[in-house]
């Protein structure tokens, strides 16, 4: 791999909030695409289900004028991440093409990364992950299956970046905007999820980042994220640019 | 017994044997009197620059009392003046409760600074006129003082100097019956009578005794707790409160911690010149000096230790208002000050008073002090002056968005600091003509209960523990 | 209040000695015991790193609980030691004597305790190889000291290695002296230990040299330990509750607490079970009385300061967390049985000269502060954990398992049955600090009274 392939792109998405309609489609792909292990009844119920993006809903008003607000919360790959210098070994660091990297054979799993994520994006396996016979081979054979003990997370599909930038190499051309798509996007039935490269100028992300609804979350922490939020617009109320999307 | 008691003649420590409380008296009383022309010199020079100082912050009030941008100056020389006049009777009172022996005859010289509380109230009473309500232009900036009214800071903090004042001189007039018994006994004219009328019939029964020891710990240890609580409110409400974004548990306790220091400093210092001039080395042991000079190597190494706890938090955290707080109080304007003030308040202190013949000694004691002393006017300047520039519209922000411009000290500014530490070291050196300047009947106690010895081969010193 | 008693080496000698010489009837029996709840909570432990964390209660977003609480506390234990026989001994007070070698004990016993906590609860304990070797044995990476979990293990094996060293020091005259009272097997290991130990002035001075120079050396360690801790905690900002100034001084100044209340326990059940009466006196656990009231304010003042500037910032999550962990079930509870057993009943108990005289009073009340200093690191780690930022959606529960209670009861006994086993090798109080301290102590006639007096070396 060439140094034209790596430090030219900045991944990242605009999730626009007002197209969200809280289908869970894109939970139910990343969990397909990941391996992630199957979230029982029990693991959910003892908070220890691990769903890299997850769709929150918040309720707002009472019967009849009750809305529902979905807000789709995954790694936001910071550029401040909390979670990086707090790893003991090095686990998790920023690569140079903007996004937060987790190196599974090297974590020890003492989640500290996990406390300083305000996110809450960060997820810890308990137990050693038990796929029934007839689910074996369902596995993404382009992604690591991790045992019990380590810490893992959003990694914006890496192995589709990885994919596409092999592909774009042996074919000696740049890779086009939209080639890459993690698997939320691409299961996103409204394109409420948006994914690609904010260096390139004219890519989508790009272009919609300018839209004046545009916010991080949390920003009172300076984590500087590789995500970008639109606000959802009411039709009764009037919104600035800047309106925090969480309610609640 | 284990060793026998030999008169020994030893050359700093402990007293020689037997030392007759009489003429302790008259000696110590004798000081009083007889001011050198030197002395005379100084105290005049000193008292001219206080009043330059006082007559610059009236002039300072009347011309610019609507910008409460151009009082950091008067900000941080209040706070300076706390920490000094604050901690200074701290070693009246500590060493005390921890029933040490060395601190006995230097408690009074201690005390003495009590009085100079004065110099803080004087400086106080225009920055609490300046002061910004709680709520400006409808909002309300942070404070500890939740749903308190609104002038509850100004209101406070005054109160609580006043009280601190006040139980300082309490705790020096507990301390000094015995020895304003000693001066209607010793000297004569204006004197006599002041020692006569503040006696209060005092003649030494065991009952007087009794109660004078609890009147030293009772206000000792209230005037430790006051001298906390202001600390804690001067610093929040003057300062912390001042900025927006600034969340700071320990400065409170930075702020005391470095008081201290520089009280002890301030102790140093006085006994320094009171032995020399006074010719006092009979009474005043390089044993004072070997035990305030390991407590002022302490202090230096809490210093840095607090200095560091909110740093490494603020630098980690990388909020916007922790980065916002690092870039006004120590990357933006104040760098320098910054530099200075910890060079002068840790590096050098430590490297100074870390060697075991320093501290047995009394001119690089000193030198210490007065490094101590200037980093820490230094430090409270790089505190103070950019909590006060921040203009009145920035105030309640959720942090500081914009780092306001530094502020210079003007011709008022520089006066009133003169003039506040030219007041301290009046006020003290004033006080030194009303009351001896060490404490008879302690140093009559120290002789008692301390007795240099022979001790197997060597020398040892026998410290009597009554308590 | 210090009380002169004459007591002759011989007898010093017999009663100090009673544990290596003779051993009591109760050793044996409650060694066994503790023995079998040791092995227990190893099988446990065992069990659970090969099974996995998914025994515990954890669970996201309260991703350290009972083990990390449990390691905090063991490290503020530690912090007895340092305090006891360093700044005391620095400051020449006489009352430390019978107490240093029980409080370094202590010290590097429950540090070998705490240090199995940060193994047990990662998730790959047999990984952390890589992490622990300051060097580059991994792919040619070394460990990140940026982050507090790296400056852990260096400041605590600093301290261990440290009070390890100290108190071989402090022990060598002792083990000298068993070593000629012993034969056979126990002759030949004080022999060994003893470092050919005579007694002469040369190698007194330099043990006492070498003990003034650790205690020095060791201060810095004493302060930094758990500020480094603390640290763990109060450089993430995005944990509410965490991220405030105060944590170091807080920590440490809560260490003392603990620690010296540690200690007053052991010294009670010294006095009781060897039946000490002569060495532990009531004036010992008056004066340790007296510091921990000063110390005790001095942490209910930080206390104060932690909480006031949390409400400062006027953050909806801080307030929203504090309004949990103050008022709402189960957490008001352990809120209140917390500053209770901490603050309220015991300091104002010690306040009175007879409670502090009184040894059941002092054992009792001790083991108060303990719990309730417990209860004071769980209160800080876990709801913050617990009610994170405003993703309400994410707000947790945590219970403890039964897992993670056995691991917690067997870390107390595993330093009971370390302090029960070394003290049939070695005796628990300083021979030669109590044959010191009659040496050092006399009394002088002030007018017609006769005072206790110390002797003081001339500067």
């Amino acid at each position: 791999m060439t140094t034209a392939e790596f430090g030219t792109h900045n991944w990242g998405m605009v999730v626009d909030v007002d197209k969200c309609i809280g289908c869970n489609a894109c939970v139910i792909a990343c969990q397909a695409e990941n391996n992630i292990p199957i979230n029982t009844q029990d693991r959910v119920e003892r908070a220890r289900s691990i769903s890299w993006i997850r769709v929150e809903r918040y309720w707002e008003g009472d019967f009849p004028d009750a809305k529902a607000r979905f807000i789709p919360i995954m790694c936001q790959h910071c550029e401040n991440a909390p979670c990086e210098p707090v790893c003991p070994v090095y686990a998790t660091y920023h690569n140079s093409e903007g996004m937060n990297v987790q190196v599974y054979n090297r974590c020890v799993g003492t989640r500290y990364c996990a406390n300083g994520c305000p996110y809450i994006v960060r997820f810890f396996n308990y137990w050693e992950p038990v796929w029934p016979e007839s689910l074996r081979n369902h596995l993404n054979p382009d992604v690591t299956v991790r045992s019990r003990g380590i810490m893992e997370k959003c990694s914006f599909c890496v192995h589709r970046i990885r994919r596409e930038s092999r592909n774009a190499r042996s074919a000696g051309v740049e890779i086009a905007d939209g080639a890459v798509q993690t698997a939320c996007s691409s299961a996103c039935p409204t394109s409420a999820l948006n994914f690609g490269n904010f260096n390139d100028p004219d890519s989508k992300v790009s272009r919609m980042k300018e839209d004046k609804r545009h916010h991080t979350l949390l920003d009172q922490f300076g984590t500087d994220p590789n995500v970008i939020y639109l606000a959802k617009i009411d039709a009764d109320k009037k919104v600035g640019a800047g309106e925090a999307a969480t309610h609640g | 017994m284990a060793s026998q008691a030999v008169a020994y003649e030893s050359e700093h420590h402990a007293p020689p044997p037997n030392v007759d409380a009489d003429l302790v008296a008259r000696e110590l009383i004798a000081t009083t009197t007889g001011a050198s022309g030197r002395f005379k010199a100084w105290t005049w020079g000193l008292g001219i620059l206080s009043i330059a100082g006082i007559v610059a912050l009236i002039l300072k009030f009347i011309d610019q009392s609507d910008d409460s941008t151009k009082w950091g100056y008067v900000a941080a020389m209040v706070s300076f003046l706390l920490s000094v006049a604050g901690g200074a009777p701290m070693v009246a009172m500590a060493p005390v409760m921890a029933k040490a022996n060395w601190v006995r005859p230097i408690t009074r010289i201690a005390s003495l600074f009590s009085f100079a509380g004065v110099a803080t109230l004087i400086m106080l009473i225009p920055l609490v006129a300046i002061l910004p309500p709680l709520v400006t232009e409808g909002a309300r900036r942070r404070t500890v003082w939740y749903m308190a009214p609104d002038y509850s800071p100004h209101f406070w903090t005054t109160l609580s100097l006043v009280l601190l004042l006040i139980t300082g001189i309490a705790l020096f007039y507990s301390a000094a019956i015995p020895d304003f018994a000693s001066m209607r006994d010793h000297s004569n004219g204006w004197r006599q009578r002041l020692g006569k009328r503040l006696a209060r019939g005092w003649v030494g029964t065991d009952a007087q005794w009794r109660t004078l020891r609890m009147r030293i710990g009772m206000f000792g240890t209230f005037y430790f707790l006051i001298l906390v609580f202001v600390n804690f409110l001067f610093s929040t409400d003057f300062g912390q409160s001042m900025v927006p974004g600034w969340r700071d548990a320990i400065f409170p306790m930075y702020h005391t911690v470095s008081g201290f220091q520089a009280g002890v400093a301030g102790v140093v210092i006085a006994l320094y010149f009171s032995r020399k001039y006074m010719k006092l080395e009979k009474y005043i042991h390089l044993d004072a000096f070997w035990s305030l000079g390991r407590l002022l190597f302490a202090l230096t190494l809490l210093w840095i230790y607090f200095f560091y706890s909110s740093f490494i938090v603020f630098w980690y955290g990388r909020s916007e208002n922790d980065i916002a707080t690092l870039d006004l109080l120590i990357k933006g304007p104040m760098i320098y000050a910054f530099f200075a003030g910890m060079i002068l308040l840790w590096f050098v202190p430590w490297w100074i008073l870390i060697w075991n013949k320093v501290r047995r000694g009394t001119t690089m004691m000193v030198v210490g002090s007065f490094i101590i002393l200037l980093g820490l006017l230094i430090d409270r300047i790089r505190t103070f002056v950019p909590a006060w520039s921040v203009p009145g519209d920035q105030i309640h922000e959720k942090w500081l968005k914009v780092i306001p411009e530094t502020v210079w000290p003007d011709i008022f500014d520089i006066l009133i600091m003169a003039g506040g530490i030219s007041l301290v070291a009046f006020i003290v050196m004033m006080m030194t003509r009303v009351i001896p300047v060490l404490s008879v009947w302690q140093v009559q106690e120290f002789n008692l209960l301390a007795k240099p010895i022979k001790y197997i081969k060597g020398h040892a010193t026998l410290v009597a523990k009554p308590d | 209040m210090q009380q002169r008693r004459e007591l002759d080496q011989v007898y010093t000698n017999r009663k100090l000695l009673n544990g290596q010489l003779d051993t009591p009837k109760w050793w044996l029996p409650t060694v066994s015991i503790l023995g079998v709840v040791v092995l227990i909570g190893v099988i446990v432990i065992a069990t659970m790193i090969n099974k996995g964390l998914g025994v515990t209660g954890l669970a996201r977003p309260v991703f350290w609980g009972l083990f990390i609480t449990t390691f905090v506390f063991w490290v503020g234990i530690s912090h007895a030691g340092i305090m006891i026989s360093a700044i005391l001994r620095l400051t020449q007070a006489e009352w430390r004597r019978p107490v240093t070698r029980a409080a370094e004990l202590l010290t590097v016993f429950s540090l070998l305790t705490a240090l199995v906590f940060p193994l047990i609860h990662a998730g790959r304990p047999w990984r952390i190889a890589y992490w622990i070797m300051p060097y580059d044995v991994a792919r040619g990476i070394y460990p990140n000291i940026r982050s507090p979990l790296i400056m852990d293990p260096v400041a605590i094996s600093t301290y261990l290695t440290g009070s390890t060293l100290f108190l071989y020091i402090a022990l060598l005259p002792d083990l000298g002296n068993l070593r000629d009272r012993t034969t056979g097997w126990k002759n030949a290991m004080y022999t060994v230990l003893s470092l050919g130990w005579r007694g002469n002035p040369r190698q007194w001075k330099m043990q006492t040299v070498g003990g003034i120079l650790l205690s020095a050396l060791m201060l810095p360690i004493f302060v930094s330990v758990h500020s480094i801790v603390s640290w763990d905690f109060a450089i993430a900002s995005a944990v509410e509750g965490w991220h405030s100034t105060i944590f170091a001084p807080y920590f440490v100044i809560g260490a003392v607490h603990s620690g010296v209340s540690a200690v007053v326990t052991m010294m009670a059940l010294m006095r009781w079970l060897w039946k000490w009466d002569d060495f532990i006196r009531p004036e010992h656990f008056d004066a340790l009385a007296r510091l921990l009231i000063v110390v005790a304010t001095g942490w209910l003042a930080f206390t104060f300061l932690e909480l006031t500037f949390a409400l400062y910032g006027q953050d909806a999550p801080e307030i929203a967390l504090r309004e949990m962990q103050m008022f709402q079930w189960p957490w008001n509870a352990l809120f209140i049985v917390f500053f209770l057993t901490a603050y309220a009943i015991p300091v104002p108990m010690w306040l009175f000269k007879r409670v502090r005289t009184n040894i059941a009073l002092m054992f009792w009340t001790s083991i108060l502060v303990n719990i309730g200093m417990w209860l004071e690191r769980f209160l800080i780690i876990v709801p913050g954990l617990a009610r994170r930022t405003p993703f309400v959606y994410t707000w947790e529960a945590y219970r403890p398992s039964a897992v993670e209670w056995t691991i917690f009861i067997w870390s107390f006994a595993w330093v009971t049955f370390l302090m029960l086993l070394f003290s049939k090798f070695f005796p628990l109080v300083p021979l030669f600090e109590q044959k010191e301290s009659q040496v050092f102590t006399d009394d002088v006639m002030i007018g017609r009274a006769k005072i206790p007096a110390i002797v003081r070396e001339a500067d």
